[in-house]
């Protein structure tokens, strides 16, 4: 009686309408932010004159930006902000979901909004925004902050906080569709030798497997995986291949007979095993709802389970909003069944339960002992979780590395950190600017991928001559020598639910000036970045934000004032990042060809003083990629520069770890230069260090105080 | 006791201590001499000389730091001693992988390297020994190539000269056919032209006269009469006598003059009676007009032959233009990869054979047996120091993202002629690699002897 159809698909509907709403006004809010995921402006548009924004789990063929639409994933969780309190509402439901949005002043101009004011206009700006839920209940949890950091950590007490990535994963990943064979891996591998550039991660797309039957391996060209995993230990890096949700319906496929078996498919309406179409041809879809279901997909991924494995093998989870080819909006029918639930009621989790179940899986070949990595498309609240997500595909165009920015910062609001984008664009060919501006970019994102779409030329990153392949390798250096500060973020978002990469009103909720801005970021607290996302720029203008405050361009040491508009002359080496003065940020300036070959690497200090001259920061160290930290095997210290006395605290006295790694110089952006320079270490012994100051730019650099960097110390300037 | 291995380490060396030497080749060795100070070798700073390997970065250049990590634009001497020496990045110094194969790179990790040097050398030396004997035979195999093909090339030459000689031959038989069939032609219109109606017409008279006179004495009889006329309703009935001699006028006989005013009337326009059909009456009538004919088939053979010239002529001339295209192009200083003209090369890989015609086409074909043309030949493409390293076939069957397939084959020196690889880094874009004697170049010999082993 319900049944409707769209286009040749119909939807049988035998629970008739079942659509839940619910209104909220959020008075003197003119900002609100979140529910990704959509390619749209950081701050959330009025939805007066259009479409709401939707959450529905789809793989959208090449998606349109600045637009409402769905993409593929979804996180109904929205923050309000004001100069006074930042709040967040969190609409639990996995359904497909409509926000609409309005404002009494959307429209109104500065002007405007000032007449309101002379004239003492009684009404106060509000927002008012309605939730639209298909199916399902009303279960709706308010926070109430009144901070952001609050309002972060009154969420992840719902939902969780970001995994603790291993730290090779937050190094630099090289992608394509598809790299063909074990001798196209190596070559590429080499390559990276050859041009001196590093990278963590090499990955294979759905070409790898024996026709598209995930967990195998295609007999001819990836006839011996153990081989070329191993070659890739041997200069220890690492490698992702894909495992998609779609299991290829072939009697003779050990998964697809053995998940029929068990009955873990999902149903169609009709209770037999639904079939969809996707890269395999016929394809059924797991039941990812189903706990006994995941742990059996769990153990799939045990090293005798799945042939070809080993340690060094991690997981790229595509297609799981889920995708079918010939499906209503390329989805599953709502009226599939998952036990009592129709797909309807649960559409928007299945992706993060295929990632939940890859995570686990991966955890548990090791025994518990390892971190896993699982990067998926379609997430959900809570996926943050089990690892990392990226915007899935975008295509090679300026517009598409700009949206980057906002797209991310919606993610990490919402609880998911891991982000990323396609370095280069996944659809067409980029130029070799946009290629370098994104890899400039992506350098300072959280997730740091290049990936290709099969039919567009090959871009490694030696492929444009080599004043380019120079400028790609200073990018993907930039990121290795930041990685412990990276590392830090991440311990800090997973303790705390706070998002690595920032906007710039996480930090500064009184300046109004931030409160929009999306061309711009914060990583952590410390470091500013405006990414280059103009063709042919010759200058970028980036706000610099807090009063009495100061940065420093980390490339010049340029100091600049805070609070100002500052237009910075761009070539295109220029990636502007700056340093908050007050902020200490450990870097491993020793760029070796894998993030692994750098673990015992020494660290120099980066201290940025502030006009009260003073820095603090801190330092975080474990194995990079074991749970051990949690059996408190790690280091971290408070380092603070007061009073001319630069130190090194520990934060965490019961915790142990014992590292190699050294501090070999320490560099103080705004010094004045001292007369002798005495360093003191937990024995009592004191040396002196010898140093070399720059009257011209205010740095003193302090030349190899070799102190451990798990001691105490303190180093006196006088 | 210090001291005395401060004297010890004084003595010893003449240079610095195992440390400092440590990362530097040996004609770099001068500017690392044990001194007080040490100059960075691009000029721009002196530092102590313990600051030297000190695993402190003090020089821009990285000069101070040439067996540490330390400097990010530093580089490592390996020594390789038995193998080949070579630079490599500092940062590749106590990385835990071993890098030279005089395991120098890794003094300092929990790598466990070994000395690979020795191996590897003769390795390195079994196989230039291959190379350089493949090298020798290609040499060997590409001189008599370059003969075949200068041999080939004359015969080539010398089918363009017969071809062309052939083409004037014809050339001259074309003008003599078309000039006889304009002959013929005109012959028959002459006497198309000459023929009038009447004339036609008496002839025709004339003609059924003749047949019906049997013994062509100029008078139609009865007899002959009844022999060759038939009743029109009633065929295969004899004439009666009476009828017969009704239709002579009533006389028993009929002359010519008679017979064009009555029975030649009767004949052709009554209803009563008629000639009877029979074969010889057909070719009588018909050969009646013998030059018409003849000239008519005369004109109709001599344009038959015309065509048939002409034919000749655009084959032979179509033939020229194959071969002079096919020489035109450019095979090699020598001619040396004339020969591959006019072969294929086939490889298998994975489920697709790819087939290498030089100077021609690229094709692949799955194992349905579809075909696909990765591109028609284009031109040499190598570097110009190189010309002859690297063909491309362009223009190929169009593919789904656009564009069009294209192949990139690289030659290289080997005693066989074949096709060793394919690949297809980006979609459509195939690269091959070809062997092949020709490729062969003396140059690398050179380089080879002179290599540092």
């Amino acid at each position: 009686m319900w049944e409707e159809t769209f286009k040749s698909h119909s939807d049988s509907k035998p629970n008739g309408p079942s659509a839940v709403s619910l209104d909220f006004s959020l008075p003197g809010v003119e900002h609100v932010y979140g529910i990704p995921e959509h390619a749209d402006t950081l701050r959330l548009k009025t939805t007066d004159n259009g479409d709401p924004y939707r959450l529905y789990n789809l793989d959208v063929f090449q998606y349109e930006l600045y637009n409402p639409m769905a993409l593929y994933g979804a996180v109904p969780v929205m923050l309000a902000h004001n100069a006074q309190r930042t709040t967040g509402i969190f609409w639990l439901n996995a359904a497909e979901t409509w926000v609409d949005i309005s404002s009494n002043t959307a429209g109104k101009t500065v002007f405007g909004k000032m007449l309101d004011y002379v004239q003492g206009s009684s009404e106060t700006p509000q927002t008012d925004v309605r939730w639209i839920s298909e199916s399902g209940i009303i279960d709706v949890f308010i926070m109430l902050g009144p901070t952001a950091k609050d309002v972060f950590s009154q969420y992840a007490s719902l939902t969780g906080t970001q995994s603790f990535p291993p730290l090779s994963s937050l190094a630099y990943h090289q992608c394509r569709w598809n790299y063909n064979d074990q001798e196209d891996v190596k070559a590429v591998d080499m390559g990276f030798d050859e041009h001196d550039i590093p990278y963590d991660f090499i990955w294979l797309d759905i070409e790898h497997t024996d026709g598209k039957r995930y967990f195998t391996w295609d007999p001819h060209k990836f006839a011996t995986p153990k081989e070329m995993l191993q070659g890739l230990m041997d200069k220890k890096r690492k490698m992702v291949a894909i495992v998609d949700p779609h299991i290829k319906v072939d009697s003779s496929y050990k998964i697809h007979n053995e998940i029929r078996s068990r009955g873990y498919y999902i149903k169609n309406k009709d209770g037999g095993d639904y079939e969809g179409w996707c890269w395999p041809g016929s394809a059924g879809y797991p039941d990812f709802t189903r706990a006994d279901m995941r742990s059996w997909w769990a153990s799939m991924f045990a090293y005798d389970q799945y042939e070809g494995s080993m340690e060094n093998l991690y997981t790229w989870n595509d297609m799981n909003e889920p995708s079918v080819f010939n499906g209503p909006e390329v989805t599953m029918h709502k009226d599939a069944t998952h036990g009592d639930w129709e797909h309807r009621d649960v559409h928007n989790l299945y992706g993060f339960y295929v990632q939940m179940a890859t995570a686990e899986g991966q955890i548990q070949r090791s025994g518990g002992v390892e971190r896993p990595f699982v990067l998926t498309r379609a997430f959900f609240a809570g996926s943050q979780r089990y690892g990392a997500v990226w915007t899935g595909d975008n295509a090679a165009e300026w517009d598409h590395l700009k949206i980057s920015i906002p797209m991310c910062l919606s993610l990490g609001l919402v609880g998911i950190s891991f982000c990323g984008a396609d370095v280069g664009g996944f659809f067409k060919t980029p130029s070799s600017e946009l290629l370098v501006r994104w890899y400039q970019t992506g350098a300072y994102q959280p997730f740091f991928r290049a990936h290709a779409h099969l039919d567009t030329p090959r871009r490694e990153p030696w492929l444009f001559g080599p004043e380019n392949t120079a400028l790609i390798r200073e990018a993907v250096r930039q990121r290795y020598t930041l990685l412990p500060y990276w590392y830090l973020q991440f311990y800090h978002t997973h303790r705390t639910g706070e998002p690595v990469m920032r906007p710039l009103w996480v930090e500064y909720p009184q300046d109004p000036a931030t409160f929009a801005l999306d061309d711009e970021f914060l990583i952590g607290r410390d470091l500013l970045v405006h990414p280059v996302t103009e063709e042919g720029a010759r200058g970028v203008t980036a706000y610099l934000p807090g009063k009495n405050e100061v940065w420093f361009d980390v490339n010049t040491f340029q100091k600049h004032n805070g609070a100002q508009n500052l237009y910075i002359p761009v070539t295109m080496n220029s990636i502007p990042v700056f340093q908050r003065g007050g902020s200490i940020i450990p870097r491993k300036l020793r760029v070796r060809r894998s993030s692994t070959c750098m673990e015992h690497d020494p660290y120099t200090l980066y201290v940025a003083l502030n006009p009260q001259r003073t820095a603090e920061g801190e330092l975080y160290i474990d194995d990079g990629h074991t749970f051990n930290y949690e059996k408190k095997e790690f280091v971290h210290r408070r380092l603070s520069f007061v009073s001319n006395i630069l130190s090194s605290v520990d934060l965490a006295p019961d915790a142990q770890f014992t590292t190699p790694s050294w501090i070999e110089r320490v560099v103080i952006l705004g010094a004045s230069k001292p007369s002798n320079v005495t360093l003191k270490t937990a024995d009592g012994q004191e040396s002196q260090l010898e140093f070399d100051f720059d009257s011209s730019m205010s740095v003193l650099t302090l030349r190899k105080p070799g102190m451990n960097a798990g001691a105490d110390w303190t180093v006196t300037l006088k | 006791m210090r001291f005395h291995i401060v004297i010890a380490a004084v003595f010893c060396c003449g240079f610095a201590d195992s440390r400092k030497i440590r990362g530097i080749s040996s004609s770099y060795k001068r500017f690392y001499r044990e001194r007080k100070s040490f100059l960075c070798i691009d000029g721009s700073k002196i530092i102590p000389f313990e600051q030297v390997n000190d695993d402190y970065c003090d020089c821009d250049d990285g000069s101070d730091e040439p067996g540490t990590s330390a400097c990010p634009r530093g580089r490592f001497y390996c020594t390789n001693l038995g193998f080949r020496p070579h630079y490599i990045p500092s940062s590749r110094v106590n990385d835990g992988i071993c890098d030279c194969c005089d395991a120098s790179d890794e003094y300092n990790s929990h790598a466990h390297c070994q000395n690979t040097c020795w191996n590897l050398g003769q390795r390195e030396r079994a196989y230039v020994e291959g190379q350089m004997r493949t090298l020798d035979e290609g040499l060997q195999l590409k001189q008599q190539l370059i003969e075949e093909g200068v041999l080939l090339w004359r015969e080539k030459q010398a089918q363009l000269r017969e071809l062309q000689q052939a083409a004037e031959d014809l050339q001259i038989k074309l003008e003599e056919h078309r000039r006889r069939k304009n002959e013929a032609e005109q012959t028959l219109k002459a006497l198309e032209a000459g023929d009038s109606g009447l004339r036609h017409h008496n002839n025709t008279i004339t003609s059924m006269f003749q047949l019906l006179d049997s013994n062509k004495d100029a008078r139609i009889t009865v007899d002959e009469l009844q022999a060759k006329v038939t009743v029109i309703h009633d065929e295969g009935r004899l004439l009666s006598e009476d009828e017969a001699v009704a239709l002579l006028g009533g006389a028993h006989q009929m002359d010519l003059t008679k017979f064009r005013h009555t029975l030649w009337d009767i004949l052709t326009k009554g209803d009563r009676v008629k000639i009877k059909d029979t074969h010889g009456s057909e070719d009588s009538t018909v050969g009646e007009d013998s030059h018409l004919k003849a000239a008519d088939r005369a004109a109709k053979w001599e344009a038959t032959n015309l065509k048939k010239v002409e034919e000749a002529y655009d084959t032979v001339n179509m033939e020229i233009s194959d071969l002079q295209k096919k020489l035109a192009i450019d095979y090699g200083t020598d001619w040396e990869f004339l020969f591959l003209n006019s072969q294929c090369y086939k490889l298998k890989v994975y489920e697709y054979t790819y087939t290498l015609c030089p100077f021609n086409q690229v094709t692949q074909e799955n194992t349905a047996g579809t075909q696909v043309s990765l591109g028609m030949w284009g031109m040499w493409a190598g570097a110009p120091k190189n010309h002859y390293s690297q063909m491309v076939y362009e223009n190929g069957e169009p593919c789904w993202q656009g564009g069009s397939r294209s192949a990139t084959v690289t030659l290289t020196c080997g005693t066989e002629t074949a096709l060793r690889s394919v690949k297809e880094p980006s979609k459509c874009q195939y690269i091959m690699d070809f062997q092949t004697p020709v490729a062969c170049q003396p140059v690398l010999k050179q380089r080879g002897i002179h290599s540092e082993l």
